[in-house]
Parts: structure tokens; C-alpha cells; sequence
């Protein structure tokens, strides 16, 4: 499945978007996700591509604006991953106590 | 002074959504408190609460959807009931002039408590990112003032249990002075939440349950009751200067002639006698009233120990022997205590009892208490009684005590 697809899944899904109305260049905002409703959808987008997003807020006017951070992030977190495993063993996560 | 005319109502209330069914319901005696199942319920000791059929999902578009606790549902869809009733064309009116009065105890309560399960039970930061604007006591008011565009004051009111009889007592304040010519008034509670039923038990004010019969659980001024029901819901009316409502022709469901607020500055649970009794004072002098003239009483009757028979000593203090002939209901036993809306619905029933000349009943009323010794209208409603003024009456935590009396549109107009 492409980024545009499981993004457009997503849609579907939470958003109860009709998906005959998810096309690449259409603003997300007409679909109803303004810039607050973009905070809510990153989270989705970190579910599903098993990405780690900035806490900085990022701007993604339309569907394929985001196709392309997605890919992005994916192309560099990807490589840093493969680079940390080559390298050095992963830190163990913090003790939490009981 | 201007006279303030209620030309709009509308409500999303345990006992239906709409005043026809609302209004049905009520002069039936149907309960609407239930035992609630759901899965933490085995770790409530009586799990009752009087629930609304809704779905958001029938209201509002899912993106939208997903900014709303269900109190702001609730709230929102109440209004357009209430506007849509008043015939209110909002935005050709000066905008301005008219402003939203909105009661809420607990707010957006249960996108805290889906917060905290979050947060604390699940042990991940990844709470909604709304969880703010969700929460925040104002969204309810916010979000019908953005739908409609009214720019005038959007105030919400938070004095527990009598919220939404100071939003409509208040709102009835500006119209009066002149200061506005429209208010969207009322309340809306949302507290069926795991943490919300929790925090209400934990203070011993919830009802036992009723081994035969759940639904007859809360029983307002009866020997045998053993405390309040919580509700949820929001019921709404549109006020109006009385001179614009008669020149658009508008249907009036009433005029509210007095607001009366007094605090018992005494103790944050305990009621007080002469705090409760000073609040109806306040209203009665207000609207001009001689006590003899109110025809009926909406009681607070919550059903706890501490309010009933204060209530009673209070309405006896005012009224004197009045008091024994004046017909009092505590709608409360049926659509349980819905907190902040309950001001607002209770107001809302007074109207419709004086339109429709019904007397509604206090379910679940067996046996008074003995220092219960009024009329309450047990168990069965009385029709055909001429009623042209009532009394509402709101008390609460905090010891805010409100107080609201109308009196009907067609007596003072001479119309039917």
C-alpha cells in the first residue's frame, strides 16, 4: 500500500471521510481537519507508519503535503535506524519502579 | 425595565429529546433512572444514573465530532432546538445584542477522566490533543456562540447544582436592563463517567438502589429516601425583550418575572434554611409577587436527606400557611439530578407544566418523611389546574441558591 493510501485509510476511518473526496492536492481543511485537527492527526500518523513526528507543530496544507513529510521521515528515520543497529546495541529503556 | 419573554426551549433530557416527549414523560411519571452496565460498573456500589439516547454521530460531522465532549453535544444541539423553536433569525439581528448564559458544574468532565485513564491508568502521554479545549468549562458556550456567530457576551456560569438557573436568571438581567435583546440560556451536564459516578459516591449523596425496582430509586421527600440520581442532558430556552418578541410575532412559552440569588455562606455541602428561603424571597420581591400568588412549586428535591427537609422548612418559612395549599413536584425522582442543566430543565418543565395546566407528579413517594408535610403531587399527575405563576428553585454545593418565577403569557397578554 502507498503512503497516500494508508494516509486515505486513516481518513476513512476516524474521520468518516468520503473517499471518493481524498484526493492528493485537496486542502485537508475542507475535508475538516484545520491546524488543530492536524495535531490529533499526526498521532494517527505515528500509529501507522511507526514513525517518531517532532514535537514542533508542522504545517501540511493538503493530502500530498503530507505524503511527502511521511515519506520523508520515513526515508531518515529508516536510515538512522538501520545505522544505530549497524552500530551499536539500542539503550535499554529507563527503570520505571514498580 | 423591559419584560423578558421565553420564546425559544429546547432540551436533550433523560426524559426525551424534545419538550413534546419530554413534557409526556414527565406528566406520565415514567423514570428514566436505570442500573447502568458497563464494565467498571461492579466497582460502583449502586450503578444508577438517568441516561440520554444520543448519538453525535447523528449531529455533527466526524472531524467536528471528534472536538466535542459530550457535554458540548448535549449543549449545542439543545440550542438549535431552542432556536429553531423561537423562530430567531440570528444573523440578521445585531449580533451584538444578544448573548449565550451557559450553566455547567463538571465541563467537559469526561474528557478528563479519558485523559487521566491515559495518562495514569495506561501510562502513555498520548492524550487527545484537545483535551484542553474539550475539558475547558466555556466549550459548550463557545461552540453555540461560533455556530451562530453571536458576538455579544458568551459567559458560562459555574455554581454546581444551580448553574443553569443563574445563566438564565442572569441572561433575564441584561434583557431586562436593556443591556441585550436576545440570550440563548441555560445549561448542560455531561458526569456519567467512571471518575464522575465515583466522586459523587465517595460523598454519600447517590441513591441506594431499590431491589424491586431500580427505576424508583430516587425518592424526593419520602421516609424512605437515600439520596440523589445522577442525570446527564442540556436544556436551553431563548429570553427576548418582551417588545421584540410581540413584534415578530413570536410564540412566548412564558415570561420570567423574577430572579432571586442568595448564598448560605455557611458550608460547602450543608444547606441552609435561611439561605434557601431568602433566594425565593429575593425573586418573589423581584417580580412583584405576593408569596399566595405562586400557583406551583418545581422543587429542588434531590431525594438527599439534607436538602428535603430544609427545602420544606424553607418554602414553610416563606410561604407560611401557603405553603400547605401551594403544589410542590420534585421532577428530580424521573430524570435525575442532571448537576448543572438541572436549573434549566426543571425551568423548562415549570413552563410547560403552566402551558399545559398539568400538575407533574413526585414519583417514588409512598410515605412522606414526617418533616415532609407538604403537597407534593405524589405519584400521579393532576390536570386541568389553573396555573399562571411558578417558582423554580436551585441550590448547590457551594451554597449558591437560585431562584426563577414566570408566570404565563397568556395571562398577562389575554391571549390563549
Amino acid at each position: 500500500m502507498t503512503t497516500f493510501e494508508r494516509l486515505s485509510k486513516i481518513l476513512v476511518k476516524n474521520y468518516k471521510i468520503d473517499p471518493e473526496r481524498i484526493t492528493l492536492d485537496g486542502p485537508l481543511e475542507e475535508l475538516g481537519i484545520d491546524s488543530l485537527g492536524m495535531a490529533e492527526l499526526l498521532f494517527f500518523i505515528e500509529d501507522e507508519f511507526k514513525v517518531h513526528l517532532p514535537f514542533d507543530p508542522v504545517a501540511l496544507p493538503t493530502l500530498g503535503d503530507a505524503v511527502s513529510y511521511i515519506d520523508g521521515l520515513l526515508t531518515a528515520q529508516h536510515a538512522t535506524r538501520t545505522q544505530i543497529s549497524a552500530d551499536v546495541t539500542a539503550p535499554a529503556p529507563p527503570h520505571r519502579p514498580a | 425595565m423591559r419584560r423578558v419573554a421565553v420564546t425559544g426551549i429546547g432540551v436533550i433530557s433523560p426524559l426525551g429529546s424534545s419538550t413534546v416527549e419530554l413534557f409526556a414523560n414527565a406528566t406520565a411519571g415514567h423514570s428514566a433512572v436505570r442500573r447502568i452496565d458497563e464494565t467498571w460498573c461492579k466497582r460502583l456500589v449502586s450503578p444508577l444514573a438517568a441516561c440520554v439516547h444520543f448519538s453525535g454521530e447523528e449531529h455533527f460531522a466526524a472531524p467536528k465530532l471528534r472536538m466535542l465532549d459530550r457535554v458540548s453535544q448535549f449543549a449545542i444541539v439543545a440550542a438549535r432546538q431552542a432556536i429553531g423553536d423561537a423562530r430567531l433569525d440570528i444573523p440578521n439581528a445585531d449580533r451584538q445584542r444578544v448573548g449565550i448564559f451557559l450553566g455547567t458544574g463538571m465541563g467537559g468532565s469526561q474528557t478528563t477522566d479519558d485523559a487521566y485513564q491515559t495518562l495514569y491508568a495506561k501510562q502513555s502521554n498520548r492524550i487527545k490533543p484537545f483535551t484542553v479545549l474539550m475539558g475547558m468549562a466555556n466549550a459548550p458556550a463557545a461552540w453555540i456562540g461560533i455556530e451562530y456567530g453571536v458576538t455579544g457576551p458568551n459567559l458560562t456560569y459555574s455554581t454546581a447544582c444551580s448553574s443553569s438557573a443563574v445563566s438564565i436568571g442572569e441572561a433575564w438581567m441584561r434583557i431586562r436592563a436593556g443591556d441585550l435583546d436576545v440570550a440563548i440560556a441555560g445549561g448542560a451536564e455531561a458526569p456519567l463517567s467512571f471518575g464522575g459516578l465515583k466522586a459523587w459516591e465517595v460523598l454519600h449523596t447517590l441513591a441506594t438502589e431499590d431491589p424491586s425496582d431500580a427505576s424508583t430509586s430516587c425518592k424526593p421527600f419520602s421516609k424512605n429516601r437515600s439520596g440523589m440520581v445522577l442525570g446527564e442532558g442540556a436544556a436551553i430556552v431563548v429570553l427576548e425583550d418582551w417588545e421584540r418578541a410581540i413584534q415578530r410575532g413570536a410564540i412566548i412559552h412564558g415570561e420570567l418575572i423574577g430572579y432571586g440569588i442568595v448564598t448560605d455562606a455557611s458550608h460547602i455541602t450543608r444547606p441552609t434554611v435561611a439561605g434557601q428561603a431568602a433566594a425565593m424571597r429575593a425573586a418573589l420581591q423581584v417580580a412583584a409577587c405576593a408569596p399566595a400568588s405562586i400557583d406551583y412549586i418545581n422543587a429542588h428535591g434531590t431525594g438527599t436527606q439534607a436538602n428535603d427537609s430544609v427545602e420544606t422548612a424553607a418554602i414553610k418559612q416563606v410561604f407560611g400557611e401557603d405553603a400547605f395549599r401551594i403544589p410542590i413536584s420534585a421532577t428530580k425522582a424521573i430524570h435525575g439530578h442532571l448537576l448543572g442543566a438541572s436549573g434549566a430543565l426543571e425551568f423548562v418543565l415549570s413552563l410547560l407544566a403552566m402551558q399545559h395546566d398539568v400538575l407533574l407528579p413526585t414519583m417514588h413517594l409512598d410515605i412522606a418523611a414526617a418533616d415532609c408535610d407538604l403537597d407534593y403531587v405524589p405519584n400521579c399527575a393532576r390536570h386541568n389546574v389553573n396555573i399562571n405563576t411558578v417558582m423554580s428553585n436551585s441550590f448547590a454545593f457551594g451554597g449558591t441558591n437560585a431562584v426563577l418565577v414566570a408566570r404565563s403569557a397568556a395571562q398577562r397578554t389575554g391571549t390563549a
